[in-house]
């Protein structure tokens, strides 16, 4: 591009990485309620806006431009960090973008950006991950807790860093375009199918619901419940468990206090009455 | 290594995972599987500390993925005290779970007093944009919240794990049969918890015959975890496929 026309510093692929890095570090450390994640955006891009922004005070209004609330997954929603670069570097060197737009943009894809983040990263991925070597950690192997460790985080830092630097090339229309293609509603369906069907095979093995009554006849031997239902198909129990409290969830919202504590009540109560 | 020293490494561990310091990295670090690793090392026997850790995790696989930060349960708490007490008092898995529960469900509130105590930083950070102070800004972002976590964290699970064992031993003699079941049942139950909460992030409708599927694909045939995900690969990749034929015009 033109750098030698422009008197603002370039960024440097080394500034876009260290931007992504401190975001990383630093996502949900001082995560508050008031404004979620607005703290480290704003010290992630201290790399690149001291570079930008010379004269204090024009540092100092962009600093503050980035204290603004902002929430996003922090995997996917690098993507962000990327494009906010892009935009505070045009910004810097032309003065036509104004505060709102690079506001706009941060908060108009924090909101898509987390609904993908959440369906891959941490809907599909990192389940995925910890199921894989689970089995290793119920025979007693300390693989099964260093091995999704180190995978895990691999993994997700090899997809941030890519789609940092990828916001940071496109720019903010194309990140839009990318947004509407049906490429990335197909790669969160694969996910969500991949993380349910997994889901759904773990949940077989891990919920474990039996009841021991029998109901006896005056004669002949006594018909147990268990392999009546057993017989109708494997699993009934635990299935109607998850579905039961995926149902309360769904209309009542996330109330897992209350969810614990009758899973809680109904495990004593069935004990005292030999029900399960 | 004597108690007093476990009780330290514990809250330290606890502080460190729940500080959060590398967003994907310390969510994996406060999950029960890698807590149970650094219960093996601490106390000298890997192999049962994985095997309770596994079953605590089971409670906890879907519970990590809310939207929005919040945290419905912290396996972090309920780990690094459940963890250490059950492998030094020799109790199950399941009892391990039933110890770890409540204590992650103290972790929210814990959460919470975080997050309510970091605002102070941003407002502090307000202050330092306006100089244009880049120190301070790193310092809210990095340190204030770090410091506020060690004191509002390390003191929980340190005091627990130091005095608990002896308070959980007494208890777990005194303790009825019934009651004992009635934790190996929550131990059975629980899981499904997390599993619903998966489903509800995951949340398209048309997608739960999937997890019906993968159900039933080990209860019929009694598949393994490997053949579970090459299985659900293929399911995810011909779903894709046909729906993006019909799908594509509509979005």
């Amino acid at each position: 591009m033109m750098t030698e026309q422009n008197p603002v510093a370039k960024v440097t692929k080394r500034d876009v990485t260290k931007v992504w890095f401190i975001y990383y570090l630093g996502a949900e450390l001082s995560n508050s309620y008031e404004r979620l994640q607005s703290l480290i955006f704003c010290a992630s891009m201290i790399p690149v806006l001291k570079k930008l922004y010379t004269t204090k005070e024009a540092l100092s209004e962009a600093l503050q431009r980035h204290l603004n609330f902002f929430n996003t997954e922090g995997i996917v929603g690098s993507i962000i960090h990327g494009i906010t670069i892009a935009m505070e570097e045009q910004k810097a060197k032309e003065e036509d973008v104004p505060d709102a737009a690079i506001t706009g943009i941060k908060t108009g894809l924090m909101g898509p950006l987390a609904g993908i983040g959440d369906a891959v990263v941490w809907g599909a991925i990192m389940p995925l991950i910890i199921a894989v070597f689970l089995p290793l950690a119920m025979n007693g192997n300390p693989m099964g807790g260093i091995m999704p460790l180190v995978a895990y985080t691999g993994v997700t830092l090899a997809i941030s860093y890519m789609l940092c630097h990828k916001g940071y090339t496109l720019g903010k229309e194309s990140i839009i375009g990318l947004l509407q293609d049906g490429r990335i509603k197909e790669l969160i369906t694969g996910a969500s199918v991949l993380g349910l069907f997994m889901m759904g095979a773990l949940s077989a093995s891990y919920i474990k619901i039996a009841t021991p009554l029998k109901i006896s006849l005056l004669e002949g031997s006594p018909i147990v419940i268990q392999e009546v239902l057993d017989s109708m198909a494997p699993g009934l129990l635990p299935l109607l468990a998850v579905f039961g409290i995926y149902a309360y969830l769904k209309h009542k919202g996330p109330r897992y206090n209350r969810i614990l504590v009758t899973i809680i009540l109904i495990s004593v109560v069935c004990s005292l009455l030999g029900i399960l | 290594m004597n108690s007093l020293e476990v009780a330290i490494c514990m809250g330290l561990y606890y502080w460190f995972s729940r500080l959060r310091l590398g967003y994907t990295f310390s969510s994996m670090l406060l999950q029960p599987v890698c807590v149970a690793v650094f219960v093996g090392l601490l106390l000298g026997d890997m192999s049962k500390a994985m095997i309770i850790g596994a079953g605590v995790q089971l409670v906890y696989l879907g519970v990590t993925s809310t939207p929005g930060g919040n945290v419905p349960s912290d396996p972090a708490l309920a780990s690094c005290i459940a963890i250490p007490i059950a492998l030094k008092t020799g109790m199950d898995a399941n009892l391990a779970v039933a110890l770890a529960v409540p204590f992650g469900v103290i972790g929210i509130f814990v959460d919470q007093l975080r997050r309510t105590i970091n605002a102070a930083w941003v407002h502090m950070a307000d202050r330092y944009a306006e100089k244009g102070n880049l120190r301070g800004i790193y310092l809210c972002a990095f340190f204030y919240p770090a410091l506020a976590g060690l004191v509002i964290r390390f003191p929980i699970v340190f005091a627990t794990t130091y005095y608990g064992d002896t308070v959980v031993n007494k208890f777990l003699s005194l303790m009825p049969l019934w009651l004992t079941h009635s934790f190996e049942l929550m131990g059975g139950i629980l899981p499904a918890l997390g599993f619903a909460i998966t489903i509800l992030v995951i949340g398209k409708k048309q997608l739960i015959p999937f997890f019906i599927l993968g159900f039933f694909a080990v209860k019929f045939l009694n598949i393994g975890v490997m053949a579970a995900a090459i299985f659900g690969t293929c399911l995810a990749l011909l779903y894709r496929g046909n729906s993006s034929k019909d799908g594509g015009a509509k979005a």
